[in-house]
């Protein structure tokens, strides 16, 4: 057990408890100016301290609710366009332009005028979502199925087996890695969609919580707003990872 | 019994049932000519095997047979009838074993049956006991990447064997191995065979492969891939390993070599010049 921690995580442990660290002695001692930087201590005390007035819980809860209805709207129509653009030659050239064009763009941009449109509830937000994960999951759903090995598919034909056949014991299977990849992609971008959104305007979550603490120049809410992305970031990723495991272990090894 | 009725019943039943029976088989690639009038005849339970040159058309044939690759003319026939496209009465052994990579030896054995329909318990166990035949027995849940180049050879040969076909199509099965194994393999294909004595057709560029393992070797020519000649195999069965450094085995090898020999040479040529 500690061994295969060692080998694993110990570098990683040592480098955080060093960086928490430096960062403590750095904002106590050399950048002593609340107006600039917050301490660990500092920062883990206004968590501590926003959980107990439960307003951290309602703004995890909104961004929460906007990031799932995204990102589950997005990967089912995302992975449902990618199955059409595989079967469909023709779907596939009218859908290209767009999607190219879209990916590229950084669609963030957009969150004001869906503001304008929606106005500052949920749905603003979770638009903003659906346009950032849509795309690589749509891409890498596409691209998925289009690279499975005819060799594969050659070997189910010789059995006569029906394209369906094909479909469901080939295809998916061997798409499977490729769509798990795209909506891994797709956690980070719809992360940064909620609070990028949340920033333009909106009445609570995490995103709102970060602005509202930078215009009050309380460093320690606003730290404490980042540290909670970035730990749902770092678990998510992690769970998806596991997930990987357990679905696909032929890739893996 | 000299009635005429009789007579021909009499003939017709001496006569050794043709199994696979090709026809005016032809193959163009546009404007290439791959096969020329292939007329090939294999019998019940014979080992037939195809030697040529790169270039001799050998796998094209084969995949035609197989109703991979469309015909440009010409027939197929099974037990007399015509076929057109891929089926269960006919089992392919690929050149690379094309198992799914997400599936255990025993559910890649079983995707014949299952592509057929349903895969009851019957299915099941004699699945299972081909595993055991072709020497997979304890590796049933293994999955390919656990598997040595020559143990997923044999599950790709038990994976044709599962649907108990009436043809065995084998597709150079053994040229991605290195020699040690080959020869194992060929050895181990001859105890397999032994058992069932399937109709095989099997297609490989090694002339003593191919000496080794049939009944009879058609030698192909190049350009457009024809029939050069069929050369009877009278070597006692069963053949252990030991029989290809007898002077019979080695005078086939020999005829064989050099009815393919300018043609190998053409095609080196070509390739590299």
């Amino acid at each position: 057990m500690w061994s295969f921690v060692r080998q694993n995580y110990l570098a990683g442990i040592v480098s955080v408890l060093g960086g928490l660290l430096i960062w403590e002695i750095v904002s106590r001692f050399l950048i002593a100016n609340a107006l600039f930087l917050a301490s660990p201590t500092q920062i883990v005390y206004a968590i501590y301290e926003l959980s107990l007035s439960g307003q951290m819980q309602r703004h995890i809860a909104i961004s929460a609710v906007e990031f799932a209805l995204g990102y589950v709207i997005a990967s089912a129509i995302g992975i449902a366009i990618g199955f059409g653009m595989a079967a469909n030659a023709r779907f596939k050239q009218a859908m290209q332009p767009w999607i190219s064009g879209l990916y590229a763009t950084p669609t963030i941009a957009l969150a004001p005028l869906f503001i304008l449109w929606l106005g500052i509830g949920i749905w603003s937000k979770v638009l903003v979502v659906i346009f950032l994960v849509l795309f690589p999951v749509t891409i890498n759903t596409e691209a998925g199925l289009r690279t499975t090995s005819d060799r594969l598919i050659e070997m189910l034909r010789s059995f006569g087996a029906t394209p369906r056949q094909i479909f469901f014991k080939v295809s998916l299977p061997s798409a499977l890695p490729f769509i798990l990849a795209g909506l891994k992609l797709g956690i980070g971008r719809g992360l940064i969609g909620v609070v990028v959104a949340e920033l333009f305007g909106a009445r609570a979550g995490l995103g709102q919580l970060i602005s509202q603490a930078a215009d009050a120049f309380n460093m320690p809410e606003l730290f404490a707003g980042v540290v909670v992305l970035a730990v749902a970031g770092i678990v998510m990723t992690a769970g998806f990872g596991w997930l990987e495991k357990k679905l696909v272990p032929w890739t893996k090894d | 019994m000299s009635d005429t009725g009789s007579a021909t019943t009499g003939a017709a039943s001496t006569a050794p049932t043709p199994k696979l029976q090709t026809s005016g088989l032809n193959k163009w690639f546009g404007s290439l000519e791959a096969v020329r009038d292939l007329n090939v005849t294999v019998h019940r339970g014979e080992f037939v095997s195809l030697v040529g040159p790169s270039g001799c058309g050998k796998t094209t044939f084969l995949r035609m047979v197989a109703g991979l690759e469309p015909i440009t003319s010409g027939t197929v026939l099974l037990d007399g009838r015509t076929l057109s496209g891929p089926g269960g009465d006919r089992g392919f052994v690929f050149q690379n074993d094309n198992l799914l990579p997400w599936r255990t030896v025993l559910q890649n054995a079983l995707i014949g049956p299952e592509v057929a329909g349903s895969v009851s318990p019957d299915i099941r166990k004699r699945t299972i006991d081909l595993l055991k035949l072709v020497g997979l027995k304890g590796f049933e849940d293994y999955h390919p990447r656990q598997l040595s180049g020559g143990m997923r050879q044999r599950v790709n040969l038990a994976r044709a064997l599962a649907i108990d076909p009436e043809v065995l199509l084998m597709d150079e099965p053994f040229s991605a191995l290195d020699a040690q194994t080959r020869e194992i393999m060929q050895t181990e294909l001859m105890r397999i065979w032994e058992e069932g004595r399937k109709t095989v057709l099997f297609v490989t560029h090694q002339i003593d492969e191919a000496v080794f393992l049939s009944d009879r070797v058609l030698v192909l020519a190049r350009r457009p891939g024809r029939l050069q000649e069929s050369v009877q195999i009278d070597l006692p069965r069963p053949r252990a390993l030991g029989i290809k450094r007898t002077p019979e085995f080695i005078r086939y090898v020999d005829h064989i070599w050099k009815l393919i020999e300018e043609d190998v040479r053409a095609s080196v040529i070509e390739e590299h010049g």
